[in-house]
């Protein structure tokens, strides 16, 4: 059966309508002299239709704000209990099957067995907020359309019912009805009221011995302008997860005078010195002195990022071909930017290493000089050319020490080099073997000279001084973040606060005006301050000398 | 009226279908996104390219059909010391059968490498990484070893020193494999 949604005012209303769009009358059954509820102004939402079929049921569902409000609760309690523990991300080097066991006792077991471990990441957690951002969209589409057309159709003339159950009610009995020109005199005063309220800003439509104003309707759009912004919002957060290279939150180590690849892209980031600064003793409290604290003042990684052009990937050959494309001075709170990458200093290390060495080669019984040379201790050359003589580098210990009576070398790292050379040339036709350790300290626990007399090697190799030897001292801590969807997040951010303060500092305020022979009825709404209402139609019919208190303009009926 | 109910209809189809497709993407790709997926036994060795020692250079792929014993070693490393010279007859012995023997070498000085393989008379080929394949295989104790068949498929992982037994069973079994 089709119901008759047909008002009396000839206009053609979809299902469930509340209230005529066209001229207001309430269309549904409603209590003797109870106010109407102007939700939506009484529009059917999209969803409300007759014989629903499986996809207006789902449309159903979402648009559903009782839905939204059970899926808002939902996702933040679970968003709650990812908090309960820390979430496996966040581990470097832990297992997490033992870890939540072992630090929150069997209820981290069952914690982790459900899967909060990696609450944020979980297809579930996802799909919540998909269905979140679903209802968010089929909510306001359900509204938002409706409602527009209800607004862009208003009629100028209400009826009678839908003007006495308004909050802001006025009656007055102004002229005569059996006067021959009441017609043209209320039009006169309509006319008046028109212009008082034009100043006012409101936008005033006058016919029919009826009025409409209205004014600041787009505030009616600030709660749509929100859930834009969210969604925007929501999708920025998403996509962060979804394509790669989004984001990135990431620690380095860096020693100085060392380049590393920031992992998952083509850039290469160089510590060239970091320097620390300390508080001078004077500066400290009296109580940080007495604890003999030493507390640095500002620390800094002068870094370089290169970006490589050529040769990047695993499987090639040759050395990549790096392009520097930024220098800057990293500092707390002053990051390296460049291509969406930021490099903040984390922490440092005192990680004291010989790096290169000057020395030079002399006859250990003249004393003659033949000449320098310089010895790295990363990655040392094999060979030398000093004066008359051909160096070989025989062997090479970055970290020299014996192991069952053998010479072996403990670790890759240069802790205690140590040079064995064989040396050809004048006097030395077959060959000296000598031996070299950079270190003061090496060369006596070893017995460098020892060593050098008994293979009669007539050759000293020594630094000149201490301005000679190169080292890297700290190793920087860096932190390398990349967050792409900051720039979506902002404007999600901003177009919300656009919405906020439009739904927030404005009010949707309207005024109906009708005459029925001489009678004056007057009805108005808005959807909040309706003391501000109240006060200005008072003020503008005291603009016609007819002098109210505000507060006679409330309603007399009750809401039941 | 009715081609606005079209529409509507249309509208609503499309927001629905968009979210089912873009939730499915999301959710696919975080199930199934392993970030770093390193080399496990099963799966295919990962290809590198390296320089020798000795200034040549060599491919993993270029041994495609060949069974394949990839060795992370390092002078600093006592069992990888130890276990040169075992792995250096095994070498000698099973060469004519199509055994081929890479040792990675963890990021020395090529004086130190030189050195070590002048005096162990190492003669299988000794290849200089520079962290690179070592991150990209997920080395992390030394020594380690990974038995490739000839497939180009990684038999077995072997982390620690190998001793004769250990390394008999495995060669044994790549060989077999090696139709």
């Amino acid at each position: 059966m089709i119901e008759n949604t047909k008002c009396e005012c000839g206009h053609q209303n979809p299902v469930d309508t509340v209230l005529c769009e066209a001229c207001g009358k309430p269309l549904v059954e409603i209590a003797d002299k109870e106010l109407l509820e102007m939700r939506y102004d009484g529009v059917a939402r999209r969803s409300q239709r007759k014989n629903p079929n499986l996809l207006d049921r789902i449309w159903g569902f979402f648009s559903s704000v009782k839905v939204a409000v059970y899926l808002i609760i939902i996702t933040l309690c679970v968003a709650m209990l990812g908090t309960l523990y820390p979430q496996e991300n966040t581990f470097i080097g832990l297992d997490p099957a033992q870890y939540y066991e072992e630090n929150h006792g069997t209820l981290g077991k069952i914690y982790y067995m459900l899967g909060f471990s990696r609450t944020y990441e979980s297809w579930w957690f996802i799909g919540l907020l998909f269905l979140l951002g679903t209802s968010l969209v089929v909510c306001s589409l359900d509204r938002v359309i409706p409602l527009y057309r209800a607004l862009k159709r208003q009629q100028v003339r209400k009826h009678t019912q839908f003007l006495e159950r308004q909050k802001v009610v006025y009656k007055d009995k102004l002229f005569d009805a059996h006067d021959e020109k009441v017609k043209e005199r209320e039009m006169e005063w309509l006319e008046q009221f028109a212009n008082i309220l034009r100043k006012k800003f409101y936008k005033v439509q006058v016919e029919n011995s009826a009025l409409m104003a209205e004014k600041y309707r787009f505030s009616r759009w600030g709660p749509y302008v929100i859930h834009i912004g969210l969604i925007i919002f929501l999708v920025a957060a998403l996509l962060r997860t979804v394509i790669p290279g989004w984001y990135m939150d990431e620690y380095i180590s860096i020693m100085e005078g060392d380049i590393k690849q920031i992992p998952g892209t083509n850039y290469y980031l160089k510590n060239e010195k970091f320097t620390v600064e300390f508080y001078e003793q004077d500066e400290l409290s009296p109580a940080q002195r007495e604890e003999g604290r030493i507390i640095p003042k500002l620390f800094e990684t002068r870094a370089v990022l290169y970006e490589c052009v050529r040769h990047c990937d695993d499987e090639s050959l040759e050395e990549p071909v790096l392009i520097e494309r930024l220098r800057h001075d990293i500092r707390v709170n002053e990051p390296l930017e460049y291509d969406g990458i930021m490099a903040y200093q984390f922490d440092y290390e005192f990680t004291p290493q010989l790096r290169s060495i000057r020395v030079e080669l002399k006859d250990h019984t003249t004393g003659e000089s033949f000449g320098f040379f310089d010895l790295e201790t990363d990655n040392p050359a094999e060979s030398y050319t000093v004066g008359p003589y051909e160096l070989t580098l025989i062997h090479y210990y970055p970290d020299f020490g014996y192991e069952n009576g053998k010479p072996v070398t403990k670790s890759s790292k240069p802790n205690a080099p140590a040079y064995v050379f064989s040396i050809t040339g004048p006097g030395v036709e077959d060959g000296a073997v000598h031996m070299y350790f950079p270190r003061p300290e090496d060369k006596v626990r070893f017995a460098q000279d020892r060593i050098n007399e008994a293979a009669g090697s007539p050759f000293l190799i020594e630094a000149a001084g201490m301005e000679d030897v190169e080292f890297a001292l700290y190793t920087t801590f860096l932190n390398i973040r990349v967050d792409k969807g900051m720039p979506l997040v902002w404007v999600g951010a901003v177009i919300g606060m656009i919405g906020l303060v439009m739904g927030t500092y404005w009010q949707h305020r309207r005024i109906w005006v009708r005459f029925d022979e001489g009678q004056l009825l007057l009805g108005a709404h808005t959807n909040k301050n309706w003391y501000g209402l109240r006060q200005e139609i008072a003020k503008a019919l005291a603009g016609l000398d007819i002098r109210i208190d505000p507060k006679s303009l409330i309603n007399e009926v009750k809401r039941s | 009226m009715i081609m606005m109910k079209k529409n509507r209809r249309l509208i609503q189809v499309l927001i629905l279908s968009t979210v089912v497709v873009i939730t499915a993407i999301t959710i696919a790709g975080n199930l199934f996104s392993e970030k770093d997926e390193l080399p496990t036994e099963g799966s295919k060795a990962p290809n590198f390219a390296l320089r020798t020692l000795d200034g040549g250079h060599h491919q993993l792929k270029d041994f495609e059909g060949h069974p394949v014993i990839i060795n992370f070693w390092g002078t600093f490393c006592e069992p990888c010391v130890n276990e040169m010279p075992l792995i250096q007859s095994y070498y000698e012995t099973y060469k004519d059968q199509g055994l081929v023997v890479l040792g990675i070498n963890l990021n020395e000085a090529e004086a130190t490498v030189r050195a070590f393989v002048r005096e162990h008379g190492i003669t299988f080929p000794i290849l200089m990484d520079n962290d690179r394949i070592r991150r990209n295989y997920g080395v992390m104790y030394y020594p380690t070893t990974f038995f490739v068949g000839p497939d180009g498929v990684i038999q077995d992982i072997f982390i620690g020193e190998l001793k004769d037994s250990t390394l008999s069973v495995r060669v044994n079994r790549l060989l077999s494999s090696n139709g």
